[in-house]
């Protein structure tokens, strides 16, 4: 921490010479991995799975995902279903929430845990679910509340 | 980086080894589309296809939302292009239509 205010010192006397080309400090941009995160439905479902547990096979991930879209349990996925989401997550979603230190992702062992910018998405995915996304989300959050009671 | 020089093997011959049709008004994704090509291509069901993930080659969606992005003012854009890329050695083409074809390199010229 120190060094930090240090650092943020000499940020704000070069502040004074050149204003314009000052950029915010990270610790107020920390909204930006929430946008990010938050972008496409199946990232919003992925967040969603990290109330319930904090660490997942990319293979169970992809079964839970491709219940909740086809609004069936666990046990009816089809081989099809569960390997059109496990591609997507795979190729596309999981890096993306990896680059936004939502979750990280050990390639061994296609496991997925929670980061360190998973508490904020969590939290604004509490605050915006149940006006914004209700339609589209609520057996995700279904769960969530199952979970919770 | 040579693999990804566009200059690189002029005489490179290619021969398109598989094609898939994207609907964008699908359930499908365009990444998932291009990976289902690419495994189709290399004979491997589309799970196998790991490395490397699509997402540190191209942005899929970007190309998803430049081709088959929503409507503006209630019509869709027309805007006709291809998005060409390597995958391991392979030639990955996204066309404006909806087309993704895959091609491979042909060994020297037979004839």
């Amino acid at each position: 921490m120190a060094e930090e205010s240090n650092t943020d010192e000499q940020a704000t006397s070069d502040a004074s010479a050149s204003p314009e080309k000052q950029l915010p400090p990270p610790s107020i941009l920390e909204i930006e991995p929430v946008y990010q995160a938050l972008g496409h439905p199946r990232r919003r479902y992925l967040c969603y799975t990290l109330y319930e547990d904090t660490e997942w096979s990319l293979t169970d991930l992809a079964t839970k995902i491709a219940a909740w879209e086809n609004d069936i349990p666990d046990h009816a996925v089809t081989e099809n279903q569960r390997e059109e989401v496990y591609v997507s997550l795979y190729h596309a979603h999981v890096p993306k929430l990896v680059d936004e230190g939502v979750i990280t992702f050990d390639e061994a062992t296609e496991r997925i845990t929670a980061a360190e910018h998973a508490e904020q998405v969590l939290t604004a995915l509490e605050g915006m679910g149940a006006s914004l996304n209700s339609r589209q989300e609520t057996h995700a959050r279904g769960d969530m509340n199952e979970k919770e009671n | 980086m040579d693999k990804d020089d566009p200059t690189r093997g002029a005489d490179t011959h290619w021969s398109q080894v598989a094609q898939r049709h994207y609907e964008p008004n699908g359930n499908g994704e365009l990444t998932t589309a291009i990976v289902y090509t690419i495994a189709e291509a290399d004979g491997v069901s589309p799970s196998e296809v790991k490395s490397p993930p699509l997402y540190e080659v191209v942005d899929a969606s970007a190309i998803e939302d430049a081709f088959f992005g929503p409507d503006v003012a209630g019509d869709s854009r027309q805007g006709v292009g291809t998005v060409e890329f390597r995958y391991n050695g392979s030639l990955v083409k996204v066309r404006s239509d909806g087309w993704i074809q895959v091609y491979e390199p042909t060994e020297a010229d037979l004839s």
